[in-house]
């Protein structure tokens, strides 16, 4: 079981308070994480990457055991605190509210 | 050593810094002779600028175009009741005049913009970013890195918040950490979305805690590092950020070198701007959809045309304020999207046009072809059609 978190704006597109948990068939990567979150919230698609190429979208990051990893293959591993949902997947977006 | 010294009255003032080794007799010199300039006097504009003043830095500047406004003050504390319809810069400037004497204190009442702030940036050693919008954000993060100036950050929605300090030493700018903005309407605005009123006061004094912090060369500050504030859960979390030598500002060879269009840069048009759109059509992601004003709309619902007035908003917000006919929030009209006929005439509407401009646009891509969006939203009906109506 993963362990993910949204910003606010994408938690209420998705319709869903808190954490999410979601199943992760195979390896623990960025791209199996987003495609089992996008594959039970539909809306959330085209939201934090493109819908086409899967490259992330440049106002979101994604954070592990409080470590950016953006940057990295989105088929590297996931940390095994995160993999084994102990800790959780964060998905960081850009506000501009002041 | 700085070249100012206090008064017996300032050091009476802040005996609290004095006694403290950290800050002492030297740091409040510093505070004294420090230069920050607040980029908005809004929320968190506001307590920046009332604990910098209260704090004893020495000059402090203000940008602001706007007008209070009633709706600003569940949040922006420098402004009162009275001050209601004033220049947000004469506002706060007065607060801060009559908490502290002896500072001075520079009000612009402009927009800031690429014309401008390289200039005013050059009266001042720090920059505090209390501003709203995308455009100016990029704007404020370029004209620091461009002016070397370090860049304290932050910004909030609903119950969360981020804060950081960018474009200090060697540490990463806002571009390293969002090379881009989201397409306008995508992220809502606080306007669009709400914001605990406390919310920008706890950012806002993490901002005043980090300006101070920089001028004193005390403390570790935030530079590469992300604080997420979430007030619901009262949880602070701080994420490693790294300066991304490929970035177009501060990376290793970078392409940006003046200072550019930020409208152009964030969209066709700022997301807050959106709420005073007016004309034939809204500005999207991907171009621009048919609008209709609210009297024309009045006057047509008047003459018992056949229109169906679709409401995407929440529940909550229908509570306020509604116009009749079906409501099918933004997030259901997916799957929702049978309830609707297509062959009929279809004004879509939120609060100020951004979320139904996106329905408009959905029902568009999937075949709806007499589907207008309501400009300016209920809240242009509201002042416009019809005063009695509750805003929000």
């Amino acid at each position: 079981m993963i362990r993910v978190e949204l910003p606010a704006h994408l938690r209420t597109l998705a319709r869903v308070d808190g954490q999410i948990e979601i199943e992760v068939v195979g390896a623990v990567t960025q791209r199996s994480v987003l495609s089992a979150l996008e594959a039970r919230y539909p809306t959330l698609r085209g939201t934090m990457r493109d819908h086409v190429t899967e490259k992330r979208r440049p106002f979101v990051r994604f954070f592990a055991c409080g470590e950016d990893i953006s940057l990295k293959s989105p088929d590297s591993p996931l940390p095994e605190a995160v993999a084994k949902g102990r800790e959780t997947f964060l998905v960081v977006g850009a506000i501009a509210g002041g | 050593m700085s070249s100012v010294s206090l008064t017996n009255e300032e050091i009476l003032r802040y005996s609290r810094h004095l006694i403290m080794p950290e800050v002492a007799l030297a740091g409040q010199e510093k505070l004294k002779a420090a230069r920050v300039l607040c980029v908005g006097a809004g929320g968190l504009g506001s307590p920046i600028a009332l604990y910098l003043a209260a704090a004893g830095i020495g000059t402090i500047g203000i940008v602001d175009f706007d007008v209070v406004d009633s709706t600003n003050l569940q949040r922006q504390i420098i402004h009162t009741t009275a001050d209601v319809g004033r220049s947000k810069v004469e506002s706060a400037a007065e607060k801060i005049s009559a908490i502290n004497p002896h500072i001075e204190v520079r009000h612009f009442n402009v927009a800031l913009s690429s014309e401008n702030a390289l200039e005013i940036f050059s009266d001042f050693d720090i920059v505090a970013d209390g501003t709203d919008n995308f455009a100016t954000r990029y704007l404020v993060n370029d004209a620091c890195v461009l002016s070397r100036i370090p860049y304290v950050y932050a910004s909030v929605f609903r119950f969360e918040g981020q804060a950081s300090v960018f474009a200090a030493g060697d540490g990463p700018c806002y571009r390293c950490l969002y090379p881009e903005p989201p397409p306008p309407g995508t992220v809502p605005s606080c306007a669009e979305g709400g914001v605990l009123g406390v919310l920008p006061g706890l950012l806002g004094v993490i901002q005043a805690t980090e300006v101070i912090k920089l001028v004193l060369g005390a403390g570790d500050s935030l530079v590469g590092r992300l604080l997420l504030v979430d007030a619901l859960s009262m949880r602070f979390r701080e994420l490693k950020l790294a300066r991304n030598p490929d970035c177009p500002v501060c990376g290793e060879n970078p392409t940006v070198r003046h200072l550019i269009d930020y409208e152009e840069f964030c969209g066709v048009r700022g997301e807050e701007r959106h709420n005073d759109a007016i004309g034939g059509t809204s500005a999207t992601g991907s171009g621009a959809l048919p609008e209709i004003q609210p009297e024309e709309l009045k006057a047509l619902l008047d003459r018992g045309e056949d229109i169906v007035v679709l409401d995407v908003r929440e529940p909550h917000e229908r509570e306020i304020s509604r116009l009749g006919g079906p409501a099918i929030p933004l997030g259901d009209l997916a799957e929702r999207v049978h309830e609707l006929d297509s062959s009929r005439d279809i004004v879509a509407y939120c609060k100020v046009g951004v979320r139904s401009a996106k329905a408009v646009e959905f029902l568009r891509s999937i075949g709806f072809r007499r589907v207008r969006n309501l400009a300016g939203g209920i809240d242009a009906w509201a002042k416009r059609v019809d005063p009695s109506m509750p805003r929000y």
